[in-house]
């Protein structure tokens, strides 16, 4: 009885502090509030104009890109995802790869937005990582499941904020890319045009 | 990082064994997430992983249909949750042996609750006590005790040398498991197995299906998925797993087999 009372009493403090902590360290940073409004927004918009019903697919792609575009910024993830075989390609090969990359994630994530069922999202703390890199925290609550932890990582430059990664429960999307397309560029003989030659094969149906 | 003594105490008999079983692999610190792909066994890893594959496809996947399509919502989660409750006491001996005494007193809370239903519905959740897995593959990493190597399982899938102990020692750590295995009710053993596995699968029906659709390398993809997914669960989602980010990572020119190492 006793041992039940004090186990219990341990455990009401330590989630007390763990709750109390991050909402009463709130007193960020301009450039995390800038970030988590940036982030805020991002996810409104995302829910506004992605999750209607009654659109083409179509259109839900022109507006996922038009969105990534604006909020992600593109280019640097795809470089990222590209790794060191950036270095190696011509000019003209790194044109192609942005434009298939570009033209892959909206294949690969714009239609998910059809399926959308009342998951809202609740925006915790943001963490300073680096002087130009935020990192959002997020619960997404998805009817009768836990709640899934996203970090969102925002470059911040200037007042002006791009989205780099999604972590979804410590998986980053960005960094499962380029494991991808390395494995791709290692088994087709180590040269960026094998990548390019399995990129235009995905993405044909969606151009 | 841990001493000795803790991890001998902790496993007891086994700890000779497994000890060196984990010397003789090279226990390198750390969980490394990044472009070193440590896979030295891809050749036979992609055979078993399409080995897997087929019968997934063949086996597993409309059995998961079927379980998914046919039993009532409520049904799966009560499965769900049933399956959760009998897993409590290796999750508590891992919540100790990783010093996790917040976590451990939850899932000692969460199990008296849930005791009141044998189970069979997630009361703690309700209250605000969501369920935590954990392994002692788990359990080794925070001692310290690095993948290895990545490895995949034939049945069992995605794993490495320290998983797939872990995997073993869960076992022993699993009173329910071990009462079964020593009154020969092998039937309910591999049945509770089974269970466990058409649940797992019946989740991860769309989000694999999706994975396969958009990844150009299933196998590169799904190996990225289980090493973040660990560390990740290793460390219990605390921050820093991820260092690498667009934008900030400039190792356009690194050699990928080495990036990790220089990282540590």
């Amino acid at each position: 009885m006793f041992a039940r009372r004090f186990l219990l009493a341990v455990a009401s403090a330590l989630m007390v502090a763990n709750s109390a902590l991050p909402s009463r360290a709130s007193a960020q940073s301009p450039m995390q509030d800038g970030s988590r409004t940036f982030v805020e927004k991002l996810a409104d918009r995302a829910v506004a104009t992605l999750t209607i019903k009654d659109i083409t697919e179509q259109e839900r792609a022109r507006r996922f890109r038009a969105l990534l575009t604006e909020a992600f910024d593109v280019p640097a993830i795809a470089r990222f995802a590209l790794g060191r075989y950036w270095r190696e390609a011509t000019e003209q090969q790194r044109a192609e790869y942005l434009r298939l990359f570009e033209t892959m994630i909206v294949a690969t994530y714009a239609s998910r937005f059809g399926e959308y069922s009342g998951e809202t999202i609740r925006l915790l703390d943001a963490r300073i990582d680096d002087p130009k890199l935020v990192t959002v925290m997020s619960e997404v609550f998805k009817p009768g499941q836990a709640p899934a932890r996203v970090d969102w990582r925002v470059m911040t430059d200037s007042g002006s904020y791009r989205v780099v990664d999604v972590v979804v429960e410590g998986i980053s999307m960005s960094l499962t890319q380029r494991n991808d397309f390395a494995a791709v560029i290692q088994r087709t003989g180590g040269a960026v045009e094998g990548l390019l030659v399995a990129l235009r094969d995905k993405t044909k149906q969606f151009e | 990082m841990i001493s000795n003594q803790k991890s001998n105490r902790a496993s007891g008999a086994l700890a000779a064994v497994l000890g060196a079983v984990l010397v003789l692999a090279g226990c390198a610190g750390g969980e490394t997430a990044g472009d070193d792909i440590n896979d030295p066994l891809e050749v036979p890893n992609r055979l078993i992983f399409s080995v897997n594959d087929a019968l997934d496809n063949l086996v597993m996947k409309p059995v998961a249909h079927v379980y998914k399509e046919s039993l009532p919502d409520p049904v799966q989660t009560s499965v769900r949750s049933f399956l959760n409750y009998l897993r409590t006491p290796v999750i508590f001996a891992n919540d100790l042996m990783q010093g996790e005494w917040g976590r451990a007193i939850e899932t000692l809370q969460r199990f008296a609750q849930n005791s009141m239903v044998v189970g069979l519905w997630d009361l703690a959740a309700e209250n605000g006590q969501h369920f935590h897995n954990e392994d002692f593959g788990q359990t080794l990493g925070v001692w310290g005790v690095g993948e290895m190597f990545y490895l995949v399982l034939p049945i069992f899938g995605p794993s490495n040398p320290r998983d797939g102990v872990g995997l073993l020692v869960d076992h022993f750590l699993d009173p329910l498991d071990l009462y079964l295995t020593n009154t020969h009710r092998t039937g309910l053993q591999l049945g509770r197995m089974a269970l466990d596995g058409v649940d797992t699968r019946a989740r991860f029906l769309k989000p694999l299906d999706e994975i396969e659709k958009t990844s150009l390398d299933y196998y590169a993809t799904i190996r990225s998925l289980y090493r973040q997914k660990r560390a990740d669960e290793i460390s219990n989602g605390k921050p820093g797993g991820v260092k690498m980010v667009p934008g900030l990572t400039l190792d356009d020119d690194q050699p990928t087999t080495q990036t990790s190492e220089n990282e540590e």
